[in-house]
């Protein structure tokens, strides 16, 4: 009997602790007041990035790896290198492709590209917190601050149904991206090797 | 000379009746005699396989390029998706010969027009089972007519295109460049009265 309690205390212990919980509001004012200073103070960002695309029907997560760039306050360099040769740049509201050689550009000037633009820049930078189109909850574990956001727009809402960002509890930068599409299937970004305020020269964001 | 013009309108109208029903030929094809009553397309036909490919689209002056995936989720039914490199998922159908399900599609997508094309292509291209009408000899290929497709067989004994006819016309094209009789390398999809063409090629999931 003793036994069979001792288990099914350390069981329950083990579960809170990986469970999520909720942050408090004072928890929540001072860990937007920290991201907010650490977002400030980033100039630039170099990772690496490993990306896994989760489909209920597959029998393994599609993955993908590569590098990007960021270059306050939204310029923004996606590069794909396995398992092909991709890369996307975001700057001055254009969208320049190169894949595998061929290169195109797309005018981001619509209000739905511009939102999402927003929000791939936002998401690695971590400076989302916009409760204009987002409504957001905070949560934390033993090694991350969450901050999950559920669209406020319909229009917004047809191609998304969560975001959320994963912020590391040591220095409250971003280091995993789970986007959630209406299916429940998802993208989850896991970024690596992250160097802050490197100098980035702007010719690597040009295709 | 009303009764004149009415017999001339009359054969005029047959006449024409006669030459649109002319069927597609084969250049250089000759009529042999049939040596099997079907034909497998083993491409798409394994329920373990997840069929993972890069997708370039070009329609109109359009290109759009992303992750192509289909899996045979049982028997008689493809599942068949869409992502952008990205991971957004564009389309998500399940296709079967008598049915097709729209799981998601997203709102620039969702046109009658579109999802029918798609719905199309994709059931030829994933269609495992031919029941053949007649037969046919080139220099190059075996020939299997089967109702408006004619199968195109090289000298290996894998399925090199499949051609659909309307009227004396081609209509679309699927070529397989496989090495692999199980899972072509590289698949376009032509088509030949609208500007649509999609070019997919094989990604080894490394994951």
């Amino acid at each position: 009997m003793k036994i069979n309690f001792l288990y099914i205390f350390l069981l329950i212990t083990f579960f809170t602790f990986a469970q999520e919980q909720k942050m408090s509001d004072a928890e929540i004012i001072s860990f937007k007041k920290n991201v907010e200073k650490e977002s400030k103070n980033t100039q630039t960002l170099k990772t690496d990035f490993v990306q896994y695309k989760h489909m209920d029907f597959l029998s393994k997560d599609i993955e993908s790896s590569g590098k990007m760039a960021f270059k306050s306050p939204n310029m923004l360099l996606w590069h794909y290198l396995k398992p092909y040769n991709y890369s996307v740049i975001f700057k001055n509201s254009k969208i320049y492709i190169n894949d595998q050689g061929q290169k195109s550009t797309v005018d981001a000037k619509s209000k739905m590209f511009e939102k999402m633009n927003k929000m791939i820049v936002g998401s690695v930078s971590g400076n989302m917190f916009d409760d204009k189109e987002f409504t957001i909850s905070y949560f934390k574990t033993k090694d991350f601050y969450i901050a999950k956001f559920v669209p406020k727009t319909s229009t917004l809402k047809k191609y998304i149904k969560q975001v959320e960002l994963y912020f590391s509890n040591q220095n409250y930068s971003v280091s995993q991206v789970k986007l959630i599409e209406p299916s429940a299937d998802y993208t989850k970004i896991i970024f690596k090797n992250k160097v802050e305020n490197a100098k980035i020269d702007e010719s690597v964001f040009t295709n | 000379m009303p009764k004149l013009m009415n017999r001339f309108l009359l054969i005029s109208i047959l006449s024409l009746h006669v030459f649109s029903c002319k069927s597609y030929q084969i250049p250089d094809a000759e009529l042999v005699s049939k040596q099997v009553e079907s034909i497998e397309n083993k491409y798409f036909s394994n329920l373990e396989t997840d069929y993972i490919y890069k997708a370039q689209i070009s329609v109109y002056d359009n290109n759009l390029s992303g992750i192509f995936i289909a899996k045979r989720i049982n028997p008689t039914t493809h599942r068949v998706a869409l992502t952008t490199d990205f991971g957004n998922t564009l389309f998500d159908f399940e296709i079967a010969e008598n049915s097709f399900k729209v799981n998601y599609v997203i709102p620039d997508l969702n046109n009658p027009f579109i999802k029918s094309t798609l719905k199309k292509d994709f059931r030829l291209l994933l269609k495992n089972n031919f029941k053949i009408d007649n037969q046919l000899k080139t220099k190059d290929y075996d020939v299997y007519k089967s109702k408006k497709e004619f199968i195109f067989v090289n000298q290996n004994n894998s399925i090199q295109k499949i051609t659909t006819s309307s009227g004396s016309k081609e209509k679309r094209t699927i070529v397989f460049d496989a090495k692999n009789t199980t899972f072509a390398e590289n698949i376009t999809i032509t088509h030949y009265n609208i500007p649509l063409e999609i070019k997919l090629s094989q990604i080894t999931n490394t994951n």
